[in-house]
């Protein structure tokens, strides 16, 4: 009797790649659930447009290569890519710039590289801050939660104002759109307000931003979720939220009318959804277990740093490309002893 | 490294602690399928086709000829020196044909083999049993019995026993480490053998611990096999052996790679590139302690072993005590023949072992089991997806490599720098393309580049050896060369020495003397005509008709000389 | 001794097959720093054409009585002088262009295009030649220049030849070609990251038109096709591992 060979090992596979990517996107809607919530239509709106972008793109370079489509958009890691585009910027940005960030993530920081698995930046997070620096205006005009919000928008008028920005009859620019918590304690402190007083303004919540500590609590949950699915280890979230949250801390400690406080790291901006939906992509952070500490440390200490001094709103898109750069090296520097060897080539 | 103490042998198996394998996986075991039937002996086949060579090593010459009767158990080829093993007949009968035969390998290869037609009266050679008590010999005897058995290893490896009782005297042995751990799914071979067949093992271990003079002696089994670790811990405490321990593990794959179990059991780590004996430890499955023991105590070689034959590609999974050189197709039938699933056959477990292409293979002394699954047990992966670089793969690595990387640095040519990464210190195990989401067949990459590191150090080295030649040569050349010139030198001096001997001869000779005046005398003669302006005509002598002759050729010679230059001289 | 080449190597050489900015990859710095605008970048592009062919003509002219060992100082200074003399024409003659293009005129010196076309070429050639090499390097330059500006204004403001005036006086304010109104020009174009975007996408189409000039003749077989793909997908992995490493 004759049998087909093939290499040893003949188990069946315990996960794929769509699984993987598969279970990130479950993870991530309940925030997504939260952001409709508090920040309306425009964020599953942007999801449709992002996805749908990095779909076409996805398909067109493979066209190109002349490799088959079907695989490589089975994957699921360009919706992953587009999810986390889609929900980082502002519900009510025009649908082009949405579509371009898109097409700048997969095309420029993805294909270009090799696809998946060889791009050395986040696809996402080099598409936001793609859109960030091009578009500074439009990419910080957040709305405010719905809690607060005086007229609340319905689905037609976000489409409205996505599509053909014609704002609803009787309301203004300014009159939608607030800057987010992270801008608004930037700016204050800025005008020499203290931080306990900028406290009591209506954006506040209990932890951090009024809305966005709700978003930030089910985004955990989401990452508790892929922690526990094993999809995600705890190194990088971990990492960097505890080094933020120190930092934070301290200078709160040191100074508390002018720096704010850890819980307000924590709970305002993209900190959660970073720590464990963005700093975790396996293709670009380390992948050593103690390159991965390091590696999400020096990712909390940078938003820290970079929120704190630096010129931009938000810092986690900053940070993680900073560390994108630096993965190779810190991987490099942190293998770990193998069986039966001293160790060696330690930092 | 940290050194352990060496803990006092007599723990109890349950205050012994353990260290733990980082990495690794919890497989499905399987194990169930074939160990719910009892092990059963196997039909004797009409042909036996004996591989010659079935260790690592010098192969073996053929000790008999076609058409002779052997007996079962003769020895019918061996090979000259000690990194080898006989092969002995596995029943009795007539040699057929020595030819070449597929043999069990993961490239399908062909072998030299001993065809032997069994006649039916499994007539043995006659053997002799050992009369002394063993312990009480030398080594050299008991290593001579056991390497005139046969005996190799049966874990797979296939490496000389004799030679691994034999460490050498610079290496202090503190531990015997017997390996009934089996820790692939699916073969339950060393389980049925120490269920049913205890003491035969535990007296080869015995044997061993006298060999070795080791202080004590392991017995690593995994907790999945209860009844095989009672079994075991009764034979240890009816044959009263010293400081032995039967010792149950955690079922992990794969616990049962020699460096991984000396791991567990004695927290001591191989180093990189050396043996366990270099740590005092010596690692032997239990089969490989029954084939000791029956060969120092029954003088019986091994020419059979268990063989577990599982998966739902076969209908009646079971293990089957084996004669050496039966066909897999013969071993089928005796477990009620193939369903319709069988849908690949592998020689070994899922994990290490590799796919035969076909079932005319014989059994060898290393075959531990033949699987046949469904494509359903264990179904192909499908084509490979790029590595995301999610780590899985390092973190169930049992070397603590970094799979990931030596992939990334095979797939860019570049097999240095995965050797920076270790790459030789992979033992195949095959956890990390168990776990990879991506599908990639990394084992194989890694065979791949490890076969091809290994090319070129033994490139480098021949360069190295030609290079040392072609510069001994050259040395040589100078040297012969300097020794010609020498030679020639001594010759020509004394030539030279001899024409001058030769010339004050001559002088003194009167007839040559008076040669020599003569030619002068000529010489003198010629000079003086010269200077007169006359030249010798030989014409004195011509008639007149020959001179006109001679002076019209003279003037047409003038003539055609006087003409213009011939017009290829033209230019 | 190096072989004499034809004047038409020269020029194809300069202008194309190993253009200074595309191919040989050297003078990024003024390159990237200053194309925000098609005009910038063909100022900077001519200011760097005179000096490269005044020091390729002088280098040539001393070749023979420069010692090895003091050859840079010596070409450096000649560089230097020129650029000292480029800067104040445009001082005098065009200073509201000398006023954008700001340091970038005296960081000429350092433009490694025009020290490496002095070592690798003009010092071993006659004057006739490195001048013929100076011209078509300086036009490759230029034009790279041109092709980079022109894509960053038009991306990153929507405008073509914007500020000509500042080259061409006043005649010229009317040549910028414009968009429209409409558009919302793509600020990080005109952010130094878009001139890598940029000078990135402009290689790959010289890249593409060589690839589709080789493969002409034989772009009927499919397996011609098939091997460029294949070695383009290479050369998009290396690319991505090294940009990875480094």
């Amino acid at each position: 009797m004759q049998f087909p060979t093939r290499t040893s090992p003949y188990t069946a596979r315990l996960y794929r790649v769509n699984q993987t990517m598969g279970w990130v996107l479950l993870a991530l809607l309940p925030g997504i659930g939260a952001m409709w919530f508090y920040f309306g239509w425009g964020v599953v709106i942007n999801i449709a447009l992002a996805s749908a972008t990095v779909l076409a793109c996805e398909a067109w370079v493979m066209h190109l290569r002349k490799r088959p489509v079907g695989p490589v958009l089975g994957d699921l890691s360009a919706l992953v890519t587009a999810v986390l585009l889609a929900i980082s910027v502002p519900p009510l940005l025009p649908w082009w710039m949405t579509v371009l960030g898109s097409a700048f993530a997969i095309l420029l920081v993805k294909q270009v590289y090799g696809g998946l698995g060889y791009n050395a930046f986040n696809p996402a997070m080099a598409g936001y801050v793609f859109l960030l620096i091009s578009y500074p205006v439009e990419m910080t005009a957040w709305i405010p939660p719905s809690v607060i919000q005086e007229n609340p928008l319905t689905l037609l008028d976000t489409l409205r104002i996505i599509f053909f920005g014609t704002l609803p009859a009787g309301l203004s620019w300014d009159a939608i759109t607030m800057a987010t918590p992270q801008d608004l304690v930037r700016s204050e402190l800025e005008l020499k307000q203290t931080f306990s007083e900028i406290q009591q303004g209506p954006l506040w919540g209990g932890l951090g931003g009024r809305g966005w500590e709700w978003v930030g609590l089910w985004f955990l949950l989401g990452g508790l979720l892929l922690l526990y699915k094993r999809v995600i280890r705890w190194y990088i979230p971990l990492s960097m939220l505890g080094s933020l949250f120190l930092l934070a801390t301290l200078f709160h400690l040191i100074d508390p009318d002018l720096y704010p406080s850890g819980t307000f790291h924590l709970f305002t901006g993209a900190t959660i959804l970073g720590a464990f939906f963005i700093a975790t992509d396996p293709v670009t952070a380390c992948t050593t277990k103690r390159g991965q500490l390091l590696f999400g440390a020096s990712i909390g200490m940078l938003i820290y740093v970079i929120r704190t001094w630096g010129g931009y709103p938000d810092a986690v898109a900053f940070a993680v490309l900073l560390l994108n750069m630096a993965a190779p090296t810190i991987d490099h520097y942190t293998q770990p002893r193998v069986f039966g060897h001293q160790r060696k080539g330690e930092l | 490294m940290k050194q352990h103490p060496i803990r006092h042998p007599l723990h109890s198996a349950a205050a012994r602690d353990l260290n733990t394998l980082p990495g690794g996986l919890l497989l499905a075991d399987h194990k169930q399928l074939s160990t719910c039937r009892p092990l059963a002996a196997s039909a004797l086949p009409q042909r036996l086709i004996i591989p010659m060579q079935q260790h690592i090593g010098q192969p073996c010459e053929a000790l008999v000829q076609v058409g002779e009767r052997v007996l079962k158990g003769q020895k019918i080829a061996d090979a000259p020196g000690n990194l080898s093993a006989p092969v002995h007949a596995s029943s009795s009968g007539r040699v057929v044909e020595i030819a070449t035969y597929p043999i069990p390998h993961p490239s399908a290869l062909t072998a030299p083999c001993i065809v032997i037609a069994s006649d039916g009266e499994e007539q043995w050679c006659r053997l002799e049993p050992l009369r002394d008590d063993p312990t009480t010999l030398e080594r050299e005897p008991l290593v001579a019995r056991i390497r005139a058995a046969g005996v190799v290893g049966m874990g797979g490896g296939g490496f000389p026993s004799s030679i691994k009782l034999t460490p050498g005297s610079e290496r202090n042995i503190h531990t015997l480490v017997i390996n009934g751990v089996e820790c692939e799914p699916y073969i339950t071979c060393d389980d049925l053998l120490m269920r049913s067949e205890a003491a035969r093992v535990v007296r080869g271990i015995g044997v061993m611990l006298h060999l070795l003079r080791a202080e004590r002696c392991l017995i690593g089994i995994e907790d999945n096999k209860p009844e095989a670790a009672a079994a075991m811990q009764a034979a240890v405490a009816e044959q009263g052996l010293p400081h032995t321990e039967v010792v149950v593990i955690p079922t992990r794959y794969p616990s049962g790679g020699e460096k991984q179990l000396i791991y567990i059991l004695t927290g001591l780590e191989v180093p990189s590139g050396k043996i366990p004996a270099d740590i005092g430890c010596v690692c032997h499955n239990v089969g490989t302690a029954a084939a000791v023991g029956d060969a120092i105590f029954e003088g019986r070689p091994q020419i059979e072993r268990i063989v577990t034959l599982s998966g739902a590609g076969v209908v009646a999974p079971q293990n089957l005590r084996v004669r050496i050189g039966t066909l897999i197709a013969d071993l089928i039938p005796q477990v009620g023949g193939y369903t319709p699933l069988a849908n690949r056959m592998i020689l070994g477990g899922p994990m290490m072992g590799f796919t035969l292409a076909h079932d005319q293979i014989p059994i060898t002394k290393a075959a531990n089991s033949i699987l046949v699954p469904s494509a359903a047990e264990l179904p192909d992966p499908g084509p490979a997806l790029p590595c995301i670089r999610c780590g899985r793969c390092a973190e169930v690595c049992p070397m603590w490599l970094l799979p990931q990387q030596m992939y990334w640095h095979i797939r860019a040519k570049n097999p240095e720098k995965s050797q920076a990464y270790n790459l030789l210190d992979c033992i195949e195990c095959g956890c990390c393309a168990h776990v990879c989401p991506s599908h990639i067949p990394l084992v194989q990459y890694f065979r791949f580049a490890k076969a091809d590191l290994r090319e070129r150090a033994a490139e480098a080295r021949r360069n190295e050896r030609a290079q040392q030649r072609s510069m001994a040569r050259e040395e040589r050349l100078q040297r012969l060369e300097a020794e010609k010139q020498a030679r020639l030198a001594a010759k020509k001096a004394a030539a030279q020495e001899r024409i001058a001997a030769n010339q004050q001869v001559n002088q003194s000779d009167p007839k040559q003397a008076a040669i020599a005046a003569a030619r002068q005398r000529a010489a003198e003669k010629r000079a003086r005509l010269a200077a007169q302006g006359v030249t010798p005509q030989n014409t004195e002598a011509l008639k007149d008709f020959q001179q006109r002759q001679i002076a019209a050729a003279e003037r047409r010679r003038q003539a055609s000389s006087g003409s213009p230059p011939a017009p290829a001289e033209k230019p | 001794m190096t072989m004499t080449p034809s004047y038409s190597k020269l020029v194809k050489d300069g202008l194309w097959s190993n253009n200074q900015a595309l191919v040989a990859l050297l003078g990024l710095c003024p390159l990237l720093a200053v194309t925000n605008t098609a005009i910038n970048g063909l100022g900077l592009g001519l200011a760097t054409t005179v000096v490269l062919i005044l020091s390729n003509a002088s280098v040539s002219l001393i070749r023979n009585w420069v010692r090895p060992e003091v050859r840079l100082p010596i070409f450096v200074l000649v560089i230097a002088s020129f650029v000292t003399a480029v800067e104040l024409s445009m001082y005098a003659w065009f200073y509201d262009l000398y006023k954008v293009l700001g340091i970038f005129i005296p960081l000429i010196v350092t433009n490694c295009a025009i020290i490496g076309r002095a070592e690798a070429f003009a010092s071993k050639q006659n004057l006739r030649l490195a001048v013929v090499d100076g011209v078509a390097m300086g036009i490759g330059f230029t034009l790279a220049l041109v092709a980079l500006g022109a894509m960053r204004e038009l991306i990153g403001s929507g405008t073509l030849f914007a500020q000509a005036h500042l080259m061409f006086g006043e005649t010229a304010r009317g040549w910028t070609l414009s968009l429209g109104e409409g558009y919302q020009g793509l600020l990080l174009a005109i952010l130094p990251p878009g001139a890598f975007i940029g000078l990135g996408l402009l290689i790959v189409i010289k890249n593409l038109i060589d690839e589709r000039l080789a493969s002409r003749p034989a772009a009927q077989t499919r397996s011609a096709a098939e091997e460029v793909v294949t070695t383009e997908e290479k050369e998009l992995e290396t690319a991505g591992r090294k940009e990875a490493q480094a």
